[in-house]
């Protein structure tokens, strides 16, 4: 967590987590989470979150509905999710108690994310690789991802070392890594 | 019409195998199943890893099926697939309904065991692509074949509606097998082949502690049958009486199958098959020694690893997996797991002769499992043997090396398997 991401989020009435995840590989680029949530896993956070505004841009891309403004709302009993695009391919997750009213959530959260785009770098974003790619996206969905690189080996004939190390992975056997993973996941299509 | 008892099945003081008449049998919960048949679709592909699972499935059955439908002196084709269809349910497979007679015809299930346990273990996470109950398509073969007859190769059998892939119940189409080639016999284990085999039989630690703890399991598990659903549910999982030579047949011939075309991947296949005894021990023997009826057995779980073990190592052999035994065991350090009989390599010394390496793969898994749940877990306190606790353990890969020292298989006297800290 950075000092000024903690400057900007910690005096804020009801936030209990603020995530920065750089897209479209949904890493964790900075987070800052109250002292109440320390348990949380930052990185694990980023991505399955990551993967959901991923997956919210293709579906708005299908309807020809996609802005640079889009915004997720998620409410539980306990929080409301604010997912926001930022600039530069950049992502806010802002978890706020569920106390705290949409209106001023949305008052908090501009002026937040105003900072926030600020701070961020105007670098662009390498991608990683395909092989890279679909390796984490199987090891954060598939069911027993304990086993899920041994399964992959099976199905494609990629050793075990090449798979635990994918960096190396060419094209054609990240094409069959994906095959292997609709196939794990029972999926038709895997666009990431 | 004799429909089989309580006694039609045995359990053997000399080997641990168990026996439903002349058949070798053993209990296996639905996490092995699973697995176990992913594995070989994800070695073979579906289309190949469907038609392995259905031959291994009809010749097993057909091998049980012989034995009971004669010893029910059943009269009429219906009185024979009545037989069948009662022992499938009451081995814990599910319902069938069996409308076929020489010719073909159809069938349906309702709560097979694979496609409803699927469901049950993975239908929240993932969608199902394939029917995958094939082994109740081999046992419908292998049913109609029996009752009527046939060549062993005569009838095929396809799932065309499957549970788990949201299907309201299972259906499968019945038709004669056009086959090129003759039928080719292959040898049979049976009780009297696994029984007249000798074995050096060594005492091992805790040996009177597991003999009884074994005998008072193995009186409450001839009670257990399907219920009216034809499943067993019991200790937090699946239970279904199933025949090793199905789960032998299907684990040996895709290993060899890999071995000549994809040798590469021998060590991820072997790795998935110990997995799959893997996950069965550490969820059905959890299961057991955390269950009601184990309290109302043998009272609460001890919290002492020496009698945690030998309630697991006899948990092993009520079940039908073999006269385990313990060579050596120092707690949080090392487990020498010895058994003079394996149902692994009864099957492939008969079918394979001996093998050029160690292959008892379920015992690999298990003796690793064995100590994960002797070292792993608080047994003070309730454990929930949930997916969550499995994943949790070994999200970061497995703590315990686990290595086949000795093997029957190869022609040694005992299957050794030594685990160790990694």
């Amino acid at each position: 967590m950075s000092t000024q991401i903690h400057n900007m989020a910690a005096h804020i009435d009801g936030l209990k987590a603020l995530f920065i995840i750089a897209m479209p590989d949904a890493l964790l680029f900075d987070s800052w989470t109250s002292t109440k949530q320390n348990e949380w896993d930052s990185t694990q956070i980023a991505s399955y979150f990551g993967d959901m505004v991923r997956a919210n841009r293709q579906g708005l891309n299908v309807l020809s509905a996609w802005s640079d403004e889009m915004q997720i709302t998620v409410e539980t009993g306990e929080s409301r999710l604010v997912m926001h695009e930022l600039k530069n391919d950049f992502v806010a997750v802002a978890i706020f108690e569920a106390r705290i009213s949409l209106g001023m959530l949305r008052l908090e959260l501009k002026r937040l994310l105003e900072n926030v785009n600020e701070i961020l770098p105007v670098a662009e974003i390498e991608r990683r690789s395909q092989g890279i790619r679909i390796v984490d996206f199987l090891l954060r969905y598939a069911p027993d991802p304990h086993a899920v690189l041994a399964r992959v080996s099976l199905m494609t004939g990629i050793s075990l070392e090449q798979l635990k190390n994918p960096v190396e992975l060419s094209d054609e056997e990240a094409a069959s890594i994906k095959e292997s993973a609709k196939t794990i996941l029972g999926l038709s299509q895997i666009d990431i | 019409m004799k429909l089989l008892d309580s006694t039609a099945r045995t359990c053997s003081e000399k080997t641990d195998f168990m026996y439903l008449l002349d058949t070798p049998v053993v209990y296996h919960c639905h996490h092995f199943n699973l697995f176990l048949e992913q594995t070989i679709d994800d070695a073979l592909g579906w289309e190949e890893g469907q038609k392995v699972r259905f031959n291994a499935a009809r010749e097993a059955a057909r091998q049980l099926l012989s034995g009971v439908i004669k010893a029910a002196e059943a009269e009429t084709p219906a009185e024979r697939l009545q037989v069948a269809t009662t022992l499938f349910k009451k081995m814990g497979h599910g319902t069938l309904q069996i409308l076929s007679d020489y010719e073909g015809g159809e069938a349906f299930g309702e709560y097979l065991h694979y496609g409803y346990s699927w469901l049950q273990k993975y239908g929240h996470t993932v969608k199902q692509l394939h029917p995958n109950d094939l082994f109740a398509a081999g046992y419908i073969a292998a049913a109609v074949e029996v009752v009527y007859g046939l060549e062993p190769d005569a009838m095929l059998v396809t799932e065309t509606e499957c549970s788990s892939m949201k299907a309201p119940r299972c259906a499968f189409t019945v038709t004669k097998q056009i086959s090129d080639e003759p039928f080719k016999a292959l040898p049979t284990i049976s009780k009297e082949l696994c029984e007249s085999a000798e074995i050096t039989f060594e005492t091992g630690l805790h040996e009177d502690k597991i003999i009884a703890i074994a005998n008072g399991l193995r009186d409450f598990t001839a009670q257990v049958e399907g219920d009216e659903r034809g499943l067993v549910e019991a200790f937090g999982v699946f239970v279904t009486m199933h025949l090793p030579s199905y789960y032998n047949r299907i684990s040996y011939d895709t290993e060899a199958w890999i071995q000549e075309n994809r040798p590469q991947v021998r060590f991820a296949l072997t790795e998935l098959l110990k997995e799959s005894g893997h996950v069965c021990v550490f969820n059905t023997f959890g299961g057991i020694l955390s269950s009601m009826e184990w309290e109302g057995m043998l009272g609460k779980p001890s919290t002492d690893p020496h009698e945690l073990l030998a309630s697991f190592i006899a948990i092993g052999r009520a079940l039908g997996f073999g006269k385990w035994t313990i060579k050596d065991f120092i707690p949080g350090e090392k487990l020498v797991l010895r058994t003079p009989t394996s149902y692994e390599s009864a099957y492939f010394t008969v079918r394979h002769g001996e093998s050029d390496v160690p292959n008892n793969y379920f015992v690999q898994g298990a003796a690793q499992a064995i100590m994960t749940l002797i070292d792993d877990l608080d047994w003070s306190q309730e454990i929930d043997f949930s997916q969550d606790l499995y994943l949790s353990l070994f999200k970061k890969g497995a703590k315990w090396d686990t290595q086949e020292t000795s093997s029957l298989s190869t022609g040694a006297a005992y299957t050794e398997v030594v685990v160790q800290r990694n």
